[in-house]
Parts: structure tokens; C-alpha cells; sequence
């Protein structure tokens, strides 16, 4: 059984390659899911290394702001997270809409560490969408892989934000080939205006 | 070999100017007599020692030796067809007499579970150095050398064109059947390698020795799996930086990791592994035998284009619609005729021809009015590659037309394909003009496809990778 990373070193290792993501913090409370809601809407997600699918296993709650909406959540996230022990409590802010798309890795056992792009969130496994090359993988490569999807215009409808993908992508082909790790789903990265943020993740070793 | 860094030299096992066979035999139906009447019948030049444990005197008019021990003279190849389990021996025996290279055709090792005995070829081979071809494999053909190894009754097969491809298949049954049509297309070959189980020299070898070698323009691979990732990765690099290489993978079919714990592990199975190492560095990826040849054909004789740019030449209106389509699903462009173009097609054409692409030079079109079209479109710059359709059920097609398409086969370096679809009288033609080297599909989009694969190729190898 693969081993996950904990949140806390995969947010590490992110900021390392200057890779962003969404603003997060473990919670203990709901009190502490109020206080860093601040008002705004966030997610709670339970993270637990025995449910490596946390949406499939009802451990995702999207959209809670009142102080009424937080505790209740908190509270219900908390029983289904119970057959996961042990578990913790992580809070997210919301993001705003966008393209959700997924970057990851895999090792081959043939060819070695290899990296993907492709259309993410809920539509990966329906129209499976991506690329892949092996690592390293050079700026051409990357430019290569956005022209090979189906979805390019939809991900990347103009150069700015090609180029911003491409940047990004190097940055994780780099970070996975120097990691221990030997899967990585960065899914969904969520772009919006010009920008992304990646919001969810699964390193495991 | 396998685990080091150094590569096979295939050099005396292509082209060796004296072969031993080792299981030589006079009776009807034996491999080691299939091999030498091959030899016999391909006209080998070099010298030619059969080699029987139970020889007295002569097999087949040659002198027949106990060992190769025995025979006493420099041998560059050595073709052993004899029983597994007395392989390891007479390997060994090999490497005392310093033979160059080995081909071993006899099956009944790894891939019937005798791993061991494989093992022992491994460590022979190792221990002498011995660039080793198989075992359980066809073998090596080579046109020039007139090196046959193949066991298969000759008029069973076609004999190959001397040319420029070189097919390598790891299968011997894909190998032999497909290298007949290559023969059959009228296809000329530089090498073919049927290599088997692998156990000495394996794919990255071979790749390595035809990116070097001066008569392979094209390689034409059908590959199950290889052995050793990153060393193919390496060599595949370096060989797609100075010539082709058109591959066809087979067993695509598998899905992805079946208990991948991640999206991307699920997505990423070992099918969509070869086929992104295919995509990242260059290699020309065939779906079927088909388009193994189609693609395999246009690389041997057309030049690379600089662009995406087609000229489509027709003498028949639907077909012209039919590879306009072909064109453009393909990612490939009809640009427009450039001024001077214009006017001077205007001169020359008929008033009914509309000068732009598709351009229909109409169904009375002969050799002629090819001929003008060919001759201005060459030197237009708007265009980089040209699809000539040629219906030779219309009234004005005939040999000459065909002979105007053959004479234009190097069109001032823009790559030609042309298209002829038809029965028996059309063949005729085709031949005509593919011995001439343009290469010559049924349907618009098996051409249109060839350009595409030959322009994706350009573009390869223009980004300097």
C-alpha cells in the first residue's frame, strides 16, 4: 500500500517549486473552521491516508459560510470521517469558478517517472483528455502535450495563458522527478482570470 | 548488450563475407537445409561452410565440417539451427573460433518456459562478447549482402527491391508476412531483423546500429515491448535526430493500471507509456500494418516539406472534394496559388480548369496538361507538398500521364504522393510509377495521412529537439 503524504509536508514541497495553492489550515474545531472563514465561504475536507478518494467517500463539503453552515459541517464531516481513524480536519477556501483541469505523475515501470496534463476535475475519467511524457521534460514537450489536447482551446484559449500552463507544468515535472514520490495527482488545478490555484492533491510514495 | 552501455555490432551478422551454418543438412524439410538452399539460391558471394556434427564430405556441394572448430578460416556469421539443448555447445564452440556474429533460429527457450537455458546463451555470449540475434527468431535478410537467414521456402515469399528500409519485427510471423508485401508493394529494403526472443542483442542494439548505417534512410519497427526503457529512450533520440523511424506497437489494447491509487496512475498505463515516449521524441506512430507501409514508403522516397501547405492536382472532380477533406482532417492545409502561378496556369490550362486548389485539370487531361501543372506548382512557394490524383478511367490517362507523374517524382524538393484508384489497368500504371519512386495510394486519405505523418516528422526534427 502506497504511503500518502501529509498535507502539511505536500503544501512544503509545493511552495518549494513556487507551485500555488489554495489556501489552507488544519481545524480541531469548528470554532477554528469559523475563525479561519473569516466570513467567506470555505470547504472542509477530512484527509485520512485509508480514503485516497476523499470525494468519492463523501469526505468533501464545498460551500459552507454561516457559522450555522461550518458547525453542522464540521459535526457531519466529522461521523463519516470516523470509519477513516485516524483523520484530520482540513479547511480550504472556496474558489472561485473556473477550468478544472489535473496535472500529475506516475513511474512506469519501463520508462521511469512520467508526467500528465489533461482536462481534471469530474471529467478526467469520462473523456480522459491528457498528455503524458517522460521526465524531464523540456518547454517544447509541454507546449507539445497542451497542442495534443482535445480541450487545448477551452484550457488554454489564448497564448498568456498557454505559456502560464507550460511554466506550471515544468515546475511539476521538476518537482515530481526530484521527489521520492511515485504518484502525484495535483486535480483539480482550477484556472480563473489569467491565474490558477491548485486545490487539491494526492502525493504518494 | 544487455545492461551495459556499449552497443551490438551488427556489421558481419548483415553483412558477412563468410557463414557457417550450423545444422546444415541435405534432407528435405529441415531448417538447416532451407537455410543453406537460401544461401545457395540468393546467390551469396562470400564463402559458405555447412557445418554438421554427423557431416562426411559434402552438403550440398559445399564442404561440410563436424565443428566450426574445424573449418580453419576467419567466419563472420554463424546461423545456428540445431536442437535447443545442444545450442549452448555449439555457441561456445562459436566464440573459440572467434566468429563475428550469431544468429540463432532454433526455438524452445525462454519463451516455452527454458529460462535457464536461455541463461547459458547469456553468459556464452557475454564471455566472448558475441553479438547474438535470438534465439527462436527469423533471423536477418539483406539485399545487398545477399545474407538470408530466413527459413521459409523462397517461392513462397517475394524477393525485396534493394532500397532504403529497413524493417525490424521482434515477430517472426508479422516479419515474414509483412516483408512479403513490402516486396509485393515493390518496396525496396535495406535490412530486415527478426530478432526474437532477445536475449542478447534486443532492440536498443539494433536501433542504435541502423541509426548508423549509411543504407537504412527509413526504420520500420513492429514492437511488442523492450526490454530496456531508458537505454531505448537514449538511442531513440539520437536516431529520430537523423531519420525516421515509423512504428507500429502492438498489444494498445490493455487499460491502464488496474489498482492505481491515483487519477494520474489510472490514466497512465503502460500502453499510454510507449505511446507518449513515441510522441515525445519523434517516432512515427502506425496503427495498423497498412499505414506501417503507407508511411514506411513516403519517407524512403519524398523529401521533408517546410510546411503544412498541399497542392491537390486532379483529374476528376470528386476525388479532388474527397482529398480536400482528407487534407484538412488530417491538419494539413490548401493554400492559395500564388500570383505568377495563376496567370501562368491561366495561359495553359483549358478556360473550363478553375485555377485554384483543388486545381481539376479535367477528364481529357493528359500527360501534357500534368506535365504544365507539375512544372508551375513545383516552383510555386505557397506550396511545400503536392497530392496528384491520377483516374486512369478517364479518357486522357494513359501511360504517358503516368510517366509525367514518375519524371516530376522529385518535385524541386517538395514532397509528391500520388493517388490512383482502380482494377487492374490502373495497377499497371502504378507500377510504372512507384519503380520510378513516388509512392501511390488507393484513396485520397491513406495520402493525405503519408504527408501528414511526413510533415509531423519535419517539424520534429526542425524544433532541434
Amino acid at each position: 500500500m502506497p504511503r500518502l503524504f501529509d498535507y502539511d509536508r505536500a503544501q512544503h514541497l509545493l511552495a518549494k517549486y513556487r507551485i500555488k495553492s489554495i489556501e489552507s489550515k488544519y481545524v480541531s474545531s469548528y470554532g477554528d473552521a469559523i475563525k479561519f472563514a473569516a466570513g467567506k465561504p470555505i470547504v472542509l475536507k477530512a484527509i485520512s491516508g485509508k480514503a485516497l478518494h476523499k470525494a468519492k467517500s463523501g469526505l468533501v463539503l464545498l460551500g459552507l459560510s454561516s457559522d450555522k453552515e461550518i458547525t453542522e459541517g464540521f459535526r457531519d464531516l466529522s461521523k463519516r470521517a470516523s470509519k477513516f481513524k485516524p483523520y484530520k480536519i482540513l479547511a480550504q477556501r472556496m474558489v472561485k469558478e473556473g477550468i478544472e483541469i489535473i496535472m500529475g505523475g506516475n513511474t512506469d515501470p519501463q520508462f521511469g517517472k512520467m508526467v500528465l496534463l489533461g482536462l481534471g476535475g469530474i471529467y478526467v475519467e469520462t473523456f480522459k483528455d491528457f498528455a503524458l511524457r517522460t521526465c524531464p521534460i523540456t518547454r517544447s514537450d509541454a507546449r507539445s502535450m497542451l497542442e495534443q489536447l482535445k480541450s487545448r482551446k477551452i484550457i488554454a484559449p489564448d497564448e498568456k495563458s498557454a505559456k502560464m500552463l507550460e511554466d506550471l507544468l515544468l515546475k511539476v515535472s521538476k518537482m515530481f522527478a526530484a521527489s521520492k514520490m511515485q504518484e502525484l495527482d495535483l486535480n483539480p488545478i482550477i484556472l480563473h482570470n489569467g491565474t490558477y490555484d491548485a486545490v487539491d492533491l494526492r502525493m504518494l510514495e | 548488450m544487455n545492461g551495459k552501455t556499449e552497443y551490438a555490432d551488427l556489421t558481419h551478422i548483415l553483412n558477412p563475407k563468410c557463414v557457417a551454418i550450423i545444422g546444415a543438412s541435405e534432407k528435405q524439410g529441415k531448417v538447416g537445409q532451407a537455410i543453406m538452399q537460401n544461401y545457395i539460391d540468393a546467390g551469396f558471394a562470400g564463402g559458405l561452410y555447412p557445418v554438421n556434427i554427423s557431416a562426411t564430405g559434402k552438403i550440398m556441394g559445399h564442404q561440410a565440417y563436424k565443428s566450426i572448430l574445424d573449418i580453419g578460416r576467419p567466419i563472420d556469421l554463424a546461423v545456428i539451427s540445431i536442437p535447443a539443448p545442444a545450442v549452448p555447445k555449439a555457441l561456445e564452440e562459436c566464440g573459440k573460433a572467434k566468429v563475428k556474429g550469431v544468429v540463432i533460429v532454433t526455438a524452445g527457450f525462454a519463451e516455452v518456459g527454458n529460462v535457464e537455458l536461455q541463461e547459458q546463451l547469456v553468459r556464452i555470449a557475454k564471455k566472448y562478447k558475441l553479438p547474438v540475434i535470438g534465439p527462436n527468431c527469423l533471423g536477418v535478410m539483406d539485399p545487398r549482402s545477399r545474407s538470408d537467414t530466413l527459413f521459409l521456402p523462397t517461392f513462397k515469399i517475394d524477393k525485396p527491391n534493394v532500397g532504403g528500409i529497413s524493417f525490424v519485427s521482434q515477430s517472426g510471423s508479422v516479419g515474414s508476412s509483412t516483408l512479403d508485401l513490402i516486396s509485393g508493394e515493390g518496396l525496396g529494403l535495406a535490412r530486415f531483423i527478426s530478432y526474437g526472443n532477445a536475449a542478447v542483442v534486443d532492440e536498443v542494439d539494433i536501433l542504435n546500429f541502423l541509426a548508423h548505417d549509411p543504407d537504412t534512410k527509413v526504420i520500420v519497427f513492429y514492437l511488442e515491448g523492450v526490454k530496456r526503457g531508458k537505454e531505448f529512450i537514449e538511442v531513440a533520440k539520437k536516431t529520430t535526430k537523423i531519420k525516421p523511424i515509423v512504428i507500429l506497437k502492438g498489444g494498445v489494447t490493455e487499460s491502464g493500471a488496474g489498482a492505481a491509487h491515483s487519477h494520474t496512475a489510472s490514466l497512465a498505463g503502460s500502453a499510454q507509456a510507449y505511446e507518449a515516449v513515441f510522441e515525445q521524441f519523434g517516432f512515427t506512430i502506425a496503427r495498423s500494418l497498412e499505414e506501417l507501409l503507407y508511411f514506411a514508403k513516403v519517407f524512403d522516397t519524398q523529401p521533408l516539406p517546410k510546411g503544412n501547405r498541399v497542392a491537390i492536382i486532379t483529374n476528376g472532380g470528386g476525388h479532388g472534394v474527397i482529398a480536400t477533406d482528407a487534407v484538412y482532417q488530417n491538419g494539413l492545409v490548401l493554400p492559395e496559388l500564388s500570383k505568377p502561378t495563376q496567370a501562368a496556369l491561366r495561359k495553359v490550362m483549358p478556360p473550363i480548369v478553375n485555377i485554384r486548389l483543388p486545381l481539376d485539370i479535367g477528364g481529357d487531361a493528359d500527360g501534357k496538361r500534368y506535365s504544365d501543372a507539375f512544372e508551375l506548382l513545383s516552383n510555386d512557394q505557397n506550396i511545400d507538398m503536392v497530392m496528384a490524383i491520377v483516374l486512369f478511367q478517364t479518357p486522357g490517362a494513359d501511360e504517358g500521364v503516368a510517366e509525367t507523374v514518375a519524371k516530376y517524382m522529385a518535385m524541386k524538393n517538395k514532397a509528391l504522393v500520388a493517388v490512383s484508384t482502380g482494377g487492374s489497368y490502373t495497377k499497371s500504371h502504378v507500377a510504372v510509377m512507384e519503380s520510378q519512386g513516388v509512392p501511390v495510394y488507393d484513396s485520397p486519405n491513406d495520402a493525405a495521412a503519408a504527408l501528414a505523418a511526413l510533415y509531423k516528422y519535419a517539424k520534429y526534427k526542425m524544433s532541434g529537439k
